[in-house]
């Protein structure tokens, strides 16, 4: 039978043989972090199956013609058991295969910074303090590149929401039919999923970007929950303006803000846990051992579920604007989409004015 | 084959060296049960109770809909798995329901609900409550 050098695949779909090669091939790169007795055992019991295997098929053959009801089950168990040390022999190459990809990553996480230090000291005097993150050279050239696309994309957007804004505005003004404003709407809506899309893929590059709100305002930023708008909070904003309601309407939109506050109160608590995961990881036994630990790169998985926050956050918003658009009629929604638009870009130019805005020094 | 004992407070007892457990980590409520991963043993939860919420251990996602449900007053029934059972849990939960399933993951009146992408659809269009009222997980 052959054995493949180098392959990560269960032992479940190659049979019995499987473990004992999976386990020498991560040996060397395999750094004690399990305890070695069970290894060892595991070893022993498969090697043990190896050997019996020939002569239990031979019991089993002669076993079977006589005690037909007692050894039916025994081949069964044989193959119980046999499953569940593939099962076990697997996870150990899991778990050891993960020890060695951290161990990449915090050779990785040195050679970004080695990389770091290089490019100031070569930019003495020329370095300008204040730029990006995302510095780094190289390896986080795809990182670079989907934030640049981004920051492209969103003033590409922009643009086009401020055009929407304009002819709202007229839409609703020059009283035209429901039909037409309905179109508005729509276009509307997809817009801003446009940008949610636009968000969930930028956040696989570099999710922090996305939750620190670097590509909004300043104002914006100062009500950023989960990179974004709070949906609650928004409904706040918008519903005085979309007056006057049903009563039936009323209590949807009231029914809605709660349900948006509880969801917006699971996603904080989730995000309260995951924070002190990480820090807990982090901080984990062992201090005084200086950056290049483990811990480095176990917090950094962990810290991956950042990304799906982002997402069940912009999925909230999707679905409160969903709703809101059930809720109201055609004229309401459109004149609740202008209320947003404006909302947003008073927010806007409070940002402009904010850092135009001379101060004299104390 | 061991048979899970439901509603049996769960410990952990030293798995994986590489995962991080933390002091008195709490899973966002609910009443925690444990599995081994047996076909009988998931079956079992997912039947046994009107509303169970099966995830990873320590995993923030499965926080966020515990905590959800429990907002609601549901009392789910929270399964964490331990990372060496995560494959066979969800190949027998796969198989009961003929599909892709992954953690976070919501049964309701022993039927597949479904992740938090659902939970949280259905919880803003309203129709979360009338689905666990029905389940019997809620009442008025």
């Amino acid at each position: 039978m052959d054995f493949p050098s180098t392959q990560f695949v269960s032992s479940r779909t190659m049979g019995t043989y499987e473990p004992i090669h999976q386990i020498g091939m991560w040996g060397e790169n395999f750094k004690s972090i399990s305890n070695p007795n069970i290894s060892a055992s595991v070893i022993v019991d498969v090697a043990n199956k190896l050997e019996n295997e020939s002569e239990t098929t031979s019991h089993e053959m002669l076993a079977s013609t006589s005690k037909h009801d007692q050894e039916a089950s025994k081949p069964f168990d044989k193959i119980q058991r046999r499953l569940a040390q593939n099962r076990e022999a697997a996870r150990k190459s899991r778990l050891r295969k993960k020890a060695y990809v951290q161990q990449l990553e915090i050779s990785r996480l040195k050679l970004i910074q080695l990389e770091q230090e290089l490019e100031r000291s070569r930019q003495q005097g020329l370095y300008v303090g204040g730029g990006l993150d995302t510095g780094h050279l190289g390896i986080s050239g795809a990182v670079n590149s989907g934030i640049a696309a981004f920051e492209m994309g969103y003033e590409r957007w922009m643009e086009e929401q401020n055009k929407q804004i304009c002819e709202l505005r007229s839409a609703l003004n020059a009283q035209i039919s429901d039909i037409e404003l309905r179109i508005l709407v729509e276009s509307g809506m997809s817009h801003y999923f446009e940008l949610f899309r636009m968000k969930s893929s930028v956040a696989k590059a570099d999710v922090f970007y996305v939750m620190s709100g670097k590509w909004k305002t300043s104002a914006e930023r100062f009500f950023s929950w989960i990179g974004g708008f709070r949906p609650s909070e928004l409904l706040k904003v918008l519903v005085p303006q979309i007056d006057p309601l049903t009563d039936q309407q009323i209590l949807d939109v009231f029914n809605l803000k709660q349900s948006c506050q509880q969801a917006e109160d699971a996603l904080s608590q989730g995000m309260e846990k995951l924070r002190e995961t990480v820090s807990a990881t982090l901080a984990s036994d062992q201090m005084g051992q200086g950056i290049y630990v483990p811990q480095v790169a176990m917090a950094m998985e962990k810290l991956e579920a950042l990304v799906r926050f982002v997402n069940q956050a912009d999925h909230l918003r999707q679905q409160t604007l969903q709703q809101m658009s059930y809720i109201l009629t055609t004229r309401q929604a459109a004149r609740g989409l202008l209320a947003l638009g404006e909302y947003i870009q008073r927010l806007q130019a409070l940002s402009t004015l904010c850092a135009n805005h001379p101060r004299e020094p104390a | 084959m061991q048979e899970a004992i439901p509603y049996k407070s769960h410990n952990g007892g030293g798995r994986s060296p590489l995962h991080y457990s933390l002091e008195g980590a709490d899973n966002g409520g609910g009443r925690r049960l444990v599995t081994n991963g047996s076909e009988t043993s998931v079956r079992k939860l997912v039947v046994e109770n009107a509303v169970i919420v099966f995830g990873r251990r320590g995993c923030c996602m499965s926080h966020v809909v515990n905590r959800l449900l429990l907002g609601l007053g549901a009392n789910p029934a929270v399964c964490e798995v331990d990372e060496e059972k995560e494959e066979a849990v969800l190949n027998e939960l796969s198989i009961i329901n003929g599909g892709g399933i992954q953690f976070p993951v919501v049964f309701t009146g022993g039927k597949l609900f479904g992740g938090l992408d659902r939970v949280m659809s259905t919880h803003i269009t309203g129709e979360l409550v009338p689905i666990l009222k029905e389940a019997g997980a809620l009442w008025l």
